[in-house]
């Protein structure tokens, strides 16, 4: 396990360095740059060059940041000037692990309920009610489903505050807004892999040893249908974590979503860069551990090593 | 099975964490250290709306779609960040909406050439004690001058501070600018010509003052967290929490102390601005601006200001288009129906305009349009008369058949500037049955292509950054690094160069119009519209101004009554 883990490490860190280096050719590619703005002279152009580096060859800007890098360090926001990336991330990212924390155990633990209710009452209304539940968080997009609940929770009747992050109640309608589409996923993904484990034959075994109801569901059903569920996890808990920009512009949540969209608009490199490895990172990390729980969940796929 | 047992159980643990758990939100942890006060935000907010007996603080709340960038004055290079820079740095000067009133220094004089300045500076603490010095201000102009800083601003000085243009491209060491404290009360500042508007910069943050100790002290972070910073205006910064809140509070070192009546002012960012708006309706915020989707709701409370942005279309002249030829362009802007136009793109909220300079601007004693008003092209505009342009244009250029005519109308590619863009391909296709192709691209793609001159028509605008026709004008005299459209006149630039160098206001003010007529008569650029905000304001907020150079709102002596 340990040698495993071990090798998925180096794999990641290896992403990880490929991941930077696509990325920071690719903004360098995109037309425009950071400096252009209305009312720029060549001669402030050139200062401004000259203060980023940008004077120097491409691959020597590289190697440097890299460099900087390894130790930690982003570098500064070309448009918060006086911010180092490190330090946007450090404000930022807590309120989007925050608020992404609640809309996943919201979501996931009702989705995997729903999921279950759904498949045990197949065909009854229960089915469909979740069904519908399902195809709504699919389709409906999280701006309307935001805005929604600001309109009736927050303004018409008030329960809520409208919008930013200052306590309990400001949290209760952007997670569920944000948990809304996680959820219905979940609870798909879960119905349809619980009706095909009910079809297996170790399945009707277990009915026929003549085992409660209960048990079966619970030690037999559950357990072999959240392998699906756990999969699309990795993924989706890394991207929901470092935040949705339109969740966050709605609720007026300063979380890294925001950061990220403005970034690219604003060209600042250095910002897309550093938030770019975090995200990777994250995603990296996340899949790493959902690949470590699999082993745990389903003793098949125990990996390498004992 | 023992191990799967385990997992669940985590993951319940973890459900119920943070769902039960209140205090973990990260809006509440880390108050500011600055402060002494230990109730949160949410407090203070329910205490100014309920009626306890304690004297209640005088609050300003409202939002900005966006965070300020930055908060180090000379670095500042944005309206969000210079509004707040306004009310947290003290210039040589103030100007309160176009009122030139005393800042830091007490008296000034000018010499008899108009290039000299001299200003005696009162005696006045910086927000931690420390005497404020003329040092302070030769500090940050130097500052904002030399090139080690990079700062995109220092083109406001550049052209105007004596040697500042050869420092800002390394050719001069920085000791050698214009501007010098005698002693810690004296500052004299030379000019390379006579400027009767310079008075009126020295508000600006990039030319406030800031200490040389604070900010070796941080380095590059200087300014970037309120503590970081020291402050010399009506309000220090309080908190700032990036892309959240700003909170100003009185500074009780402020010269002026007694004239300021809020005790602080909380700026959000919220970027959605039905979200604001909302916001603004539960009573959250005090200003608002309204989206001109819903204009119609809120039409007996709307007041309106121009925030000083220009839109017009920079037409490429260096001759790689048909637009070298002047009979062309005046075809295009006599096609053009304005007032239709602000209609369907903007449904109304924006304002036709004719003419190029800002109407708002000074003039010799009122404003620039009262003194000078002009209508280039009518507002509804002339058919006949495009036609007849056009015909002229098109036996010029050996054209026949007008749809020949091909040109590429180049605009960002955000929703409001498409709309625009397409009600000028239909007006001016529809008027001149020549050929326009739109183009959308990325903003700051837009930006490079404007400025290497990679464009035909581009859809663009201009915000003043001082309150003078010159302000507009400067940008087209030949060779000028904002000519993006290679306009050339000889006549433009003789009165470009005589209101640069005479003295006498009335005459430098003729020769500034004599300019703008000359420029539009050459259709040397297409007017579009001037841009408006529509606001609601509560009530109960007196003194709360908008302006329209450098900074959007002026709330120094505003006050909130019951």
């Amino acid at each position: 396990m340990f040698k495993y883990i071990l090798k998925r490490l180096f794999i990641s860190l290896l992403t990880i360095l490929v991941l930077v280096t696509i990325v920071f050719i690719l903004v360098r590619l995109m037309p425009g740059d950071p400096f252009s703005s209305d009312k720029l002279t060549p001669e402030i152009r050139l200062n401004l060059e000259r203060y980023y580096g940008f004077d120097k060859p491409l691959i020597i800007q590289y190697i440097t940041y890299i460099k900087n890098l390894l130790i930690g360090d982003f570098g500064y926001s070309m448009k918060y000037v006086n911010q180092s990336v490190n330090s946007i991330i450090a404000d930022s990212f807590p309120y989007s692990f925050d608020l992404g924390m609640r809309g996943l155990s919201i979501s996931i633990s009702l989705g995997i309920v729903l999921g279950l209710i759904a498949a045990l009452n197949r065909g009854k209304s229960l089915d469909y009610v979740s069904i519908i539940i399902a195809i709504i968080g699919t389709s409906v997009p999280d701006f309307i489903i935001g805005g929604l609940l600001q309109y009736f929770f927050g303004i018409k009747w008030g329960m809520f505050p409208v919008a930013q992050y200052k306590g309990l109640e400001y949290t209760v309608l952007p997670s569920i807004a944000l948990g809304f589409y996680t959820l219905a996923m979940v609870s798909r993904l879960m119905r349809a892999s619980m009706l095909e484990v009910v079809q297996q034959d170790y399945i009707k075994t277990a009915k026929s040893k003549g085992i409660s109801k209960f048990r079966i569901t619970y030690k037999h059903q559950i357990r072999n249908a959240i392998m699906p569920v756990v999969t699309v996890l990795g993924p989706t808990v890394a991207s929901v974590l470092t935040g949705t920009f339109v969740i966050e512009s709605i609720f007026a949540i300063p979380g890294m979503g925001k950061y990220y969209v403005q970034s690219v608009q604003n060209l600042d490199y250095t910002l897309i860069l550093g938030m770019t490895v975090f995200y990777g990172a994250f995603l990296v990390i996340a899949n790493m551990i959902v690949d470590i729980l699999y082993g745990m969940i389903d003793p098949r796929i125990r990996i390498a090593g004992r | 099975m023992v191990k799967f047992k385990k997992i669940i159980s985590l993951f319940l643990i973890f459900v119920m964490l943070f769902t039960m758990t209140s205090c973990s939100t990260p809006g509440e942890k880390s108050e500011p250290a600055a402060s002494n006060e230990p109730s949160n935000e949410v407090n203070n907010e329910q205490s100014n709306v309920s009626t306890s007996e304690q004297t209640e603080k005088k609050v300003l709340r409202y939002s900005l779609t966006a965070d300020a960038p930055t908060l180090d004055p000379q670095l500042m290079n944005s309206i969000p960040s210079s509004t707040v820079g306004y009310h947290i740095y003290e210039g040589l000067m103030r100007n309160h909406i176009g009122e030139i009133l005393p800042g830091m220094a007490e008296k000034y004089e000018i010499s008899d050439d108009g290039k000299t300045y001299t200003f005696h500076l009162r005696d006045a603490l910086w927000s931690d004690g420390v005497a404020i010095k003329a040092q302070d201000y030769e500090y940050a102009i130097k500052r904002l001058v030399d090139p080690a800083t990079a700062s995109d601003y220092s083109f406001l000085v550049t052209a105007l501070i004596k040697n500042a243009g050869d420092i800002n491209s390394g050719k001069m060491p920085v000791d050698e600018l214009g501007v010098k404290a005698l002693d810690e009360k004296t500052l004299t500042i030379e000019l390379n010509n006579p400027t009767g508007y310079f008075l009126s910069m020295l508000s600006m943050s990039q030319l406030c003052p800031v200490r040389q100790d604070v900010v070796e002290k941080y380095g590059k972070d200087y300014a970037a967290d309120a503590e970081k910073n020291v402050y010399s205006g009506p309000f220090i910064v309080k908190d700032w929490k990036h892309e959240d809140r700003i909170i100003l509070e009185k500074n009780p070192n402020y010269w002026n102390k007694d004239e300021i009546k809020l005790d602080e002012v909380h700026i959000l960012t919220v970027s959605d601005p039905m979200t604001a708006l909302a916001m603004y309706e539960e009573g959250e915020l005090d200003f608002v601006h309204v989206p001109a989707e819903v204009l119609k709701n809120y039409e007996d409370q709307i007041i309106y200001y121009n925030d000083g942005a220009n839109d017009f279309i920079k037409l490429n002249m260096d001759g790689t288009s048909e637009l070298e030829n002047r009979n062309l362009r005046l075809a295009l802007n006599y096609a053009l129906n304005r007032e239709d136009y602000v209609l369907l793109s903007s449904q109304g909220l924006y304002q036709p305009n004719t003419r190029y300079v800002l109407p708002q601007v000074n003039g010799v004693e009122k404003n620039y349009s009262e003194e000078y008003p002009y209508e280039a092209f009518p507002v509804n505009g002339d058919t006949e008369k495009a036609k007849e342009y056009l015909a002229e244009a098109m036996k010029e250029l050996g054209v026949t058949d007008p749809l020949k005519i091909e040109l590429e109308l180049l605009t960002t590619d955000q929703e409001r500037t498409r709309i625009e863009a397409e009600v000028l391909q239909s007006q001016l296709q529809t008027a001149l049955g020549i050929t326009i192709n739109i183009r959308q691209v990325p903003y700051k793609q837009r930006l490079e292509m404007e400025s290497k001159h990679e464009f035909e028509m581009v859809v663009t605008g201009w915000v003043p950054d001082y309150p003078d026709p010159m302000s507009y004008l400067e940008l087209w005299p030949t060779g000028s690094p904002y000519n993006h459209g290679s306009y050339s006149s000889e006549a433009y630039d003789g009165f470009i160069s005589e209101a640069l160098s005479n003295t006498d206001p009335k005459e430098r003010m003729d020769a500034l119009f004599n300019a703008e007529k000359t420029l539009l008569e050459d259709g040397g650029i297409i007017p579009l519209q001037l841009r408006r905000n529509a606001m609601l304001l509560n009530p109960k907020v007196k003194g709360f101004e908008t302006y329209f150079v450098g900074i959007n709102f002026d709330y120094i002596f505003a006050d909130i009554v019951e």
